[in-house]
């Protein structure tokens, strides 16, 4: 399909879908061993919270940063500040996760700091396995700049190649950011409708009140350049309860 | 369509296995790799609503080597995952192949859902649909996109049939009307005949996909003569039901509803 230049609002809303495909769906952020271990469903409010404190500082900060390190691939190339040039611009997987262009390496470096932030291993795996997912549907949206490739590798986490999407179609940092605040939430509180039987309206006020919970974060993390300044949150009860899904029996979600 | 690159001459034939609940899609696997893993290299991805009890199943069977089984988790949405969002399956599917490089087939096991599941095009080259005698004589009658569009139809268990008051024969002439003449296979793994028949079927449908004969078909989310929603609606009314309605479709009048043997069609 041929790539139209759209605002990146409509990419957020894009991106946002739960519709979606990339894989989304089997993930509940954990909420499934939260709730075995004894989260009361009212508390379900306080978890999305908690993590959008820890977790999604890690994820939107990464996020941030790999749009920033594919932008510099970009701009190394002369093709360009993100979103200014339109799509068509780009030189062919110039700054494309896996070519050997200097975005690829700038984003492995992110990807490197991104798991020295993400200790659990379960996190790791369920991120990488969706950022193979968000990278499928790049091959295929925006093939000028996410080439086909023999082989699967190399495997980047979804905050990464989410940055590298937005580099590439123009998603602003501060959208960025929200976008993985919003994706967070949502994944919590659509995984709540299945494991707990409850309103589902109250679970959409739900996500507003955790969004807004970011909303002090967003300036400081949209202005992020450098690996090294990634927060580095530490949540570890919601990385005990990552574990515990992670082989959970009869789970319904993956992670 | 998903990239599928090509780095390979050949890739292997996708086979997509889907039905409801219980009517013996992980046997049917089981059932194919002990008549081909001797000739052919075959490779399996279950999938299974919250277990991966099917793998295990297929592993116990001991009919493919443990590491050519994987498990696919679906989120509660196996319907889903065979059809709106299939990229977990497809990395999987991807993975296998290039794992076992080069194999000839890899079949996806569907977790059993109902009559309206049915496999994308993206997943899958070809799918069987898998009903079974113990389900109902009537459900082949029923329709739906995987009993109308499969590339195959396989009405299982026919040993059971004298247990549960079933006449095969009627269920594959209903299957076969539904089907406007697409192939149905009556199954029992312990009936050597039906074996050979679903054997040479696959073995056919391999030679097609290696040639470049044969075309992935999408069976659609919906049938053309699907009646289930009518049949509530009447009841729903509580109006006094008009059974004539269900065989309103000339098809089910001009079949000749002669027994037919195992394996017609196929």
């Amino acid at each position: 399909m041929p790539p139209t230049a759209v605002p990146s609002v409509s990419l957020a809303m894009l991106l946002a879908d739960s519709r979606l495909p990339v894989g989304a769906h089997v993930v509940s952020g954990a909420l499934e061993a939260a709730l075995l271990d004894g989260l009361p469903r009212e508390q379900v409010g306080a978890y999305m919270r908690a993590r959008m404190a820890t977790i999604v500082q890690v994820e939107a900060g990464t996020a941030v940063v790999a749009r920033q390190a594919a932008a510099a691939g970009r701009a190394a190339r002369g093709t360009g500040a993100p979103g200014e040039d339109g799509p068509d611009a780009d030189a062919p997987g110039a700054d494309a996760p896996g070519s050997d262009g200097l975005g690829a390496a700038a984003l492995a470096e992110v990807a490197r700091a991104w798991e020295a932030r993400t200790p659990a291993r379960p996190q790791r795996e369920i991120g990488i396995a969706l950022g193979d997912g968000l990278a499928r549907l790049a091959r295929t949206v925006w093939p000028e700049a996410f080439p086909a490739r023999a082989g699967r590798g190399p495997h980047l986490p979804r905050p990464v190649v989410l940055g590298a999407i937005a580099a590439h179609a123009g998603l602003t940092a501060v959208d960025l950011v929200r976008l993985v605040a919003y994706d967070d939430a949502q994944t919590v509180a659509s995984a709540l409708l299945k494991l707990e039987p409850g309103d589902p309206l109250a679970a959409a006020g739900l996500v507003l009140e955790a969004c807004a919970a970011l909303e002090p974060s967003v300036p400081e993390l949209s202005r992020l350049t450098s690996p090294t300044a990634i927060p580095a949150a530490g949540a570890p009860q919601i990385e005990e309860w990552a574990t515990a899904q992670s082989v959970l029996p009869r789970r319904l979600f993956r992670a | 369509m998903p990239d599928t690159p090509h780095t390979h001459p050949y890739r292997s034939l996708r086979l997509g296995v889907a039905g409801p609940v219980g009517t013996g899609k992980s046997s049917l696997i089981a059932t194919l790799c002990r008549a081909l893993a001797a000739e052919i290299e075959i490779g399996v991805i279950t999938n299974d609503i919250y277990t991966d009890e099917d793998a295990r199943f297929l592993r116990s069977a001991g009919v493919l080597d443990p590491a050519r089984i994987r498990a696919v988790e679906t989120g509660a949405c196996p319907h889903t995952a065979i059809r709106d969002d299939v990229t977990a399956n497809l990395a999987a599917v991807e993975e296998m192949e290039e794992e076992f490089s080069p194999l000839d087939l890899v079949l996806v096991e569907s977790g059993g859902d109902n009559l309206t599941a049915t496999f994308s095009p993206a997943l899958v080259d070809a799918q069987i649909f898998v009903l079974d005698v113990a389900g109902g004589g009537d459900v082949a009658r029923k329709g739906g996109p995987g009993i109308a569009r499969a590339d195959l139809l396989v009405v299982n268990k026919t040993d059971l049939a004298p247990y549960v008051g079933v006449d095969v024969a009627q269920m594959v002439a209903d299957a076969e009307s539904a089907r406007e003449g697409a192939p149905v296979l009556a199954l029992s793994r312990s009936d050597a005949a039906s074996v050979a028949a679903l054997r040479s079927w696959l073995l056919g449908l391999l030679a097609a996909h290696r040639d470049g004969a044969h075309e992935p078909q999408d069976p659609g989310p919906m049938a053309p003569h699907f009646h289930a929603e009518d049949d509530e609606h009447d009841h729903s009314h509580g109006e006094s039901h008009d059974h004539a309605h269900d065989y309103e479709h000339p098809h089910d009048h001009e079949h000749p509803h002669e027994p037919v043997p195992a394996g017609s069609g196929a």
